[in-house]
């Protein structure tokens, strides 16, 4: 008897205290989702449950009102192009340094890897007035180059760790082959990194479709906005009509929510592996 | 026959690297010289730059609030770095001894990590609103009437209403963290000390705690840099900053000098003094990273 109690009451308590910090967590966004389907008065009067119908059309309206449309696709060339720069270049860059023995291979890695001590939104100012004279501002490939060399480092440091693993006979039985460096490096080396490229996806791709800093002072008129930049102006224009507002932010999230819950292990490794090891 | 690939070689890790040190020397290094140099010039940003010195840092010691943007840039990183870690800490071993919805638990509190700034902080804006918000709604319905605060617009309360959704942010982050190193420790090391008799607290101390010590430390780092650049994204979307300057932190400053007052050298002044200080949380982390790397 005494053992069972024992046992229960600290389960008890371990049940009230996660269930309240599920709570916590996932009531804000059930609030925003049930807001986004009220009409304006009942917005005010319902604040705490599910809509009593269903205004599917605050999300036309907020669709239509902050151009969301336009931001997606801001948003899409943004993050995809970002990639399409950064993984092949950090790719070649982690091969050689971590592969092959040439001059100067230290102070090259070294020079890359000192990047790590710098989370690139500190110097925010100073990098906004280098693309201002570059002319990157106000463009969209310009703010994924800037992206591309903030993430540099972190990417080279990381992928790093995967091709020193493999066996240098990998390569030598390619290129007895007759294949030259660079084409073992593209066929035989780099497909086998694929985990490496993936958490550099996640992490980064991640990092980058909700980044607002950078993209608030280079992103400056309305057609080249991204999400988290369109949002923001809506809340500026539309600041009285809520439950459009809510819309527009569920419209923002869910697509979200709905990706981490399909792929939630790699989510989950891939953010945790990015911040640990690079 | 490793010489003859060596030889090979030539030219090839030069161009494999080349990108790579172009696009960080263009935007990483250029942005910290560059910074460095403006920071001693008087410049708006456009017409013509004029020599200063040391002046913008003088200008830049003397303003009191920089000093308050200082102490708020701190404050703001103590507290979520104590409360991401606490809370992460604590609910990793609560889940340790849950059999059933580990899963649904890990998912849930995870969640809000894949969530932008923005949303976040207009739905945290929401939440705290005094008339419609569901916070101080709550505290009515619980009859605790008296915690009910302007969360945002007093004062003595904003910046910390601020820190709060950064903290519910990444608490399930650092739970992850936190929970993967625990469930590294080997039982064994838990067997031994209870035939010892020792009690759980006695366990935590003197067997969790030392054998998770690197993912600690890599924790409190990781909070602790994110703090200085993420609490402009809340502080802009949640209060520009206000009331009375209140939230007002580094970054936040620095940006309305160089584009409300139209000070660029200043502003820059103000974030290489801000670089300064997250370099050094940087090369420890760093350091503990690649140490990690070698093992």
């Amino acid at each position: 008897m005494k053992l069972h109690k024992r046992k229960i009451v600290p389960a008890i308590v371990r049940f009230l205290i996660l269930g309240f910090f599920i709570v916590i967590t996932l009531y804000p966004v059930f609030w925003m989702i049930a807001g986004s389907l009220k009409s304006t008065s009942e917005f005010y009067q319902n604040i705490w449950g599910i809509p009593k119908s269903f205004m599917f059309s605050n999300y036309i309206s907020a669709w239509q009102r902050g151009n969301l449309g336009g931001k997606y696709i801001n948003s899409i060339l943004t993050t995809g192009l970002f990639l399409l720069i950064v993984i092949p270049v950090n790719s070649c860059a982690a091969y050689v340094i971590s592969r092959l023995r040439f001059k100067g291979r230290v102070f090259i890695s070294t020079f890359l890897l000192v990047g790590m001590m710098v989370p690139g939104g500190v110097l925010g100012m100073p990098t906004y007035t280098v693309a201002l004279k570059l002319g990157l501002i106000n463009s969209i490939p310009g703010i994924a180059l800037v992206y591309a060399g903030q993430n540099i480092s972190f990417g080279v440091f990381m992928l790093r760790a995967f091709y020193v693993g493999l066996p240098a006979s990998l390569e030598e039985a390619a290129m007895m082959d007759g294949c030259t460096r660079f084409q073992s490096f593209l066929r035989i080396i780099m497909p086998l990194t694929k985990p490496g490229i993936m958490i550099q996806v996640i992490f980064s791709g991640l990092n980058i479709w909700n980044e607002y800093f950078l993209a608030s002072l280079m992103l400056r008129t309305e057609n080249l906005k991204t999400l988290p930049l369109g949002l923001m102006s809506f809340v500026g224009e539309y600041a009285t009509d809520f439950p459009q507002l809510f819309a527009a932010l569920t419209a923002v999230t869910l697509p979200m929510i709905i990706v981490y819950l399909l792929a939630q292990k790699q989510f989950i490794r891939g953010l945790t592996a990015g911040s640990t090891k690079g | 026959m490793i010489k003859k690939l060596k030889q090979k070689d030539g030219l090839f890790p030069y161009y494999m690297t080349a990108p790579a040190l172009i696009l960080f020397t263009a935007f990483i290094v250029c942005p910290f010289v560059y910074g460095v140099y403006t920071s001693f010039f008087k410049w708006d940003g456009l017409s013509s730059m004029k020599w200063l010195g040391l002046q913008n840092y003088l200008f830049v010691l003397q303003d009191n609030a920089f000093w308050a943007a200082l102490k708020n840039t701190f404050v703001y990183a103590i507290v979520i770095t104590i409360f991401k870690n606490g809370i992460g800490l604590a609910l990793a071993l609560l889940l340790m001894g849950q059999k059933r919805g580990k899963g649904f638990c890990r998912t849930s509190l995870y969640m809000p990590v894949t969530f932008s700034y923005v949303v976040i902080g207009v739905l945290w804006t929401w939440i705290y609103n005094p008339t419609f918000g569901i916070l101080n709604g709550l505290l009515t319905k619980l009859g605790l009437s008296g915690l009910i605060q302007g969360w945002l617009s007093d004062p003595n309360v904003a910046l910390y209403s601020v820190a709060w959704v950064d903290i519910w942010k990444w608490i399930g982050f650092h739970m992850v963290l936190y929970l993967s190193a625990i469930q590294a420790v080997p039982e064994e090391l838990y067997e031994a000390a209870r035939i010892d008799g020792a009690s759980k607290f006695r366990e935590f101390i003197h067997i969790t705690v030392p054998q998770i010590n690197s993912t600690i430390v890599l924790n409190v780092l990781l909070a602790i840099t994110g703090a200085f650049v993420n609490n402009y994204n809340l502080v802009n979307v949640m209060t520009g900053g206000g009331p009375f300057g209140s939230t007002e932190v580094a970054l936040t400053l620095a940006v309305k000098t160089a584009f409300v007052y139209r000070n660029v050298g200043k502003a820059n002044a103000m974030s290489m003094i801000l670089f300064a200080f997250v370099f050094i949380i940087g090369f420890l982390q760093f350091k503990l990273m690649t140490k990690e790397d070698k093992n």
